[in-house]
């Protein structure tokens, strides 16, 4: 029965007191293993996506780069054109058309999206524009289902509809149909580049697919697996990993497999024309737009600077989210303060009522022949003791609940349109909120410093008692 | 003739010095011989607890000498006079004065805890002197489960553990019965006749102090006079006995 059994002992006399003190103190802990562990989180999430948004952008970059010569050119989709076209599977309703009121080049807007279909006699006026040094032609069909959308708006409190509903089509996949003629894909970046699994397309191949990871993951194929698309069987040669946000979703196969499965037989949708050198392609690029009104003609050039544009306003949002991330270390360094000086002073407190009450104990322990020191010591240690207690407490508070009290007591953080919020953000996930061996000596290690801060001045008050007044005290 | 263990030389006492001044101790001599067991009587006020507390050195007098083993306590610093309480002074309170969270033998051992000796010899010497007060088979039970005679028992054997030169009690029957007040009263004598401790104890109750060999009588802050109690009679008879015994034995 050494000094360290008494403390323990003293405490451990009034359960429900010491019990609620731990539980006290043990939130305040909590809270201060909390907001640590929910900073790093947040942190850790705006770094991932600025990783991601600067991983996007550099590989959007690098294919500009790769593509300086190449013009992508497909025509102006027009709502009021001719009936929504798309392969005949869930959202659509019949093959495409080349025919209706629409300009000679095309007709019905194609599968639901920004492509509309082009015919041959396009193709041929692009190819025979002056410095044109190849075209490969493109089908691209979105297949997915359809939504009806209802138009509405709140009047007078009341959600009423407006307008006439309108199918939507949410896509699932994208059918993604290149030439694989050799003289194309040896000398222009038509396939899909970081393969990741398996192998690219072959000149002349057909019934073979590369799929996205995107497009792998929706299917639950990967490389070898036969997958089924509009009912007809391709075998997945590759995976590719993303390399820009709009090729996520794609399925690269053989034009002609693309044309065959949505009944589409000499149509394509877009074409990627090619200029001589980088030095012409503005002169190209006009004498295409001159061809037709409707024609959508985009030069890398042009992506460039949408990409320098969207580059920009992603820069000004991480800025914005740093900034707002700096005054969330603020707000949360206040809030540790708060729950350190909190620990310090119910260590206080307790410590200096415990003294009290057992002033005439203190008198009979000097009159036994505590010294000072040994009076001292005691009841550090039980301020100690029970301040390590409450740490222990509040680890296992902070492990469960640090999400919780995090989202409390953190501002969430906007980025590039995405809220990081600790306990609530897409960005983070549970594990991230993780309490770290490092996190939990230092909770325990400040336990035991703020128990001796707070306990101090009690003991040294204890140790000072003089032995005849404490005998009186009643 | 016999040592002196503890000897007092104008000792007085008066709280609140230099303004409203009330005296509690007014040149007060006294000398307790090794092996004596000395009552201090008197009425409410006349400063027996006050003496008790600065021979316990828990309390400083304002003048005057009190010599422990002749050690002057009263010049001693706090960071001195804690070991002479500790390896001089054995204290019986009126309220017993356990500590709650403890038993009573580990009662009995924080006093020789805190004067650094081994858990083994402590636990031995505790066991000892439990016995000696007549509580074996009740060492693990804790003040809360023990009857206020045994709860001063163990307190008397706390007292002991350091074999102190003087035991101090502070009206040790003050809150006990009869059958307990007399088995106490008889516990200290039979401890101070065969053991020898040196107990000076103070009572307002003239029959416990009847039991003693010296009774004291304060007034004022002042010895008024002093009796011979009963064991005084009681330990000259068996002197005598002694003495024939070994001239008998002799011849």
């Amino acid at each position: 029965m050494g000094i360290f059994t008494r403390a323990v002992r003293n405490l451990s006399r009034r359960k429900i007191r010491a019990m609620l003190v731990v539980i006290a103190l043990g939130f305040c802990m909590a809270i201060m293993i909390a907001l640590p562990a929910g900073i790093a989180a947040n942190q850790a999430a705006a770094e991932k996506l600025t990783g991601d948004l600067g991983n996007t952008i550099a590989q959007t970059q690098s294919i500009i780069n790769r593509t300086m010569t190449q013009i992508d050119v497909s025509l102006t989709p027009t709502m009021s054109q001719g009936p929504s076209v798309s392969s005949g599977q869930s959202g659509s309703s019949g093959g495409p058309t080349t025919s209706g009121p629409g300009p000679e080049y095309g007709g019905g807007q194609f599968g639901g999206g920004s492509a509309k279909p082009m015919n041959a006699s396009l193709y041929d006026d692009i190819a025979n524009v002056s410095n044109v040094a190849a075209v490969a032609p493109i089908l691209q069909v979105v297949e997915g289902h359809n939504v009806t959308e209802h138009p509405s708006m709140i009047i007078n409190g009341v959600q009423t509809e407006t307008g006439e509903s309108f199918n939507v089509t949410v896509p699932d996949y994208i059918i993604y149909g290149i030439p694989l003629d050799s003289t194309l894909i040896d000398s222009y970046p038509i396939l899909p580049t970081n393969i990741t699994e398996g192998r690219n397309l072959l000149p002349g191949e057909t019934g073979k697919v590369v799929l996205s990871e995107n497009s792998s993951a929706y299917f639950g194929k990967g490389v070898g697996d036969t997958v089924s698309i509009l009912g007809t069987d391709f075998e997945v040669v590759g995976i590719y990993g993303s390399t820009g946000v709009a090729d996520k979703q794609l399925a690269y196969m053989n034009i002609a497999d693309a044309q065959a499965i949505t009944n589409s037989t000499g149509i394509e949708t877009s074409l990627k024309v090619f200029a001589a050198n980088s030095d012409v392609v503005s002169s190209v690029a006009n004498d295409i737009s001159a061809l037709h009104p409707d024609l959508n003609v985009n030069t890398a050039q042009e992506r460039l600077s949408q990409l320098q544009q969207m580059q920009s306003i992603y820069n000004s949002q991480l800025e914005n989210a740093q900034t707002t991330m700096n005054q969330t270390q603020t707000q949360a360094n206040g809030e540790t303060l708060i729950a350190v000086s909190a620990t310090s002073v119910i260590v206080l407190f307790v410590m200096l009522y415990t003294v009290r009450e057992r002033t005439k104990e203190i008198g009979t322990l000097k009159a036994m022949g505590a010294s000072n020191r040994t009076v001292m010591s005691q009841f550090l240690l039980e301020g100690i003791f029970l301040s390590f207690t409450a740490g222990i407490v509040g680890i296992a508070i902070g492990t469960v609940a640090s999400p919780f009290l995090s989202s409390i007591l953190l501002p969430a953080v906007q980025t590039g349109g995405i809220v990081i919020n600790a306990g609530t953000s897409q960005a983070t996930t549970a594990n991230a909120y993780a309490i770290s061996p490092e996190l939990i000596l230092i909770g325990l290690g400040a336990s035991v410093l703020l128990g001796v801060i707070g306990s101090l001045y009690p003991a040294w008050r204890a140790a000072k008692i003089r032995p005849a007044e404490a005998m009186r005290y009643e | 003739m016999s040592e002196i263990v503890l000897k007092i030389e104008d000792l007085s006492k008066c709280y609140n010095p230099g303004k409203k001044e009330v005296r509690c101790l007014s040149k007060l001599n006294l000398e307790v011989k090794k092996g004596e067991f000395t009552a201090i009587m008197g009425p409410s006020g006349s400063g027996k607890t006050t003496l008790l507390n600065i021979i316990g050195c828990i309390d400083k007098p304002t003048k005057g000498k009190v010599l422990i083993d002749n050690i002057d306590v009263v010049t001693l610093p706090e960071s001195q006079l804690y070991k002479i309480r500790r390896d001089k002074i054995g204290f019986i309170f009126q309220s017993f004065n356990l500590l709650p969270y403890l038993n009573a033998r580990e009662n009995v051992e924080l006093a020789m805890e805190l004067a650094g000796k081994f858990k083994g010899e402590r636990t031995a010497r505790a066991n000892e002197l439990l016995a000696t007060v007549g509580l074996s088979g009740r060492e693990n039970h804790r003040p809360n489960k023990l009857s206020q005679g045994e709860q001063q028992r163990v307190a008397i054997a706390r007292a002991l553990a350091n074999d102190p030169a003087i035991i101090l009690a502070d009206e040790p029957t003050g809150n006990l019965d009869m059958k307990n007040k007399q088995e106490i009263v008889k516990l200290l004598a039979n401890l101070n006749i065969k053991q020898g401790t040196t107990i000076i104890m103070v009572t307002h109750d003239s029959q416990v102090a009847a039991h003693t060999e010296r009774m004291v009588l304060l007034k004022d802050g002042k010895i008024l006079k002093e009796k011979a109690g009963f064991l005084q009679a009681q330990k000259a008879n068996a002197q005598q006995q002694t003495q024939t015994a070994a001239t008998s034995q002799s011849n």
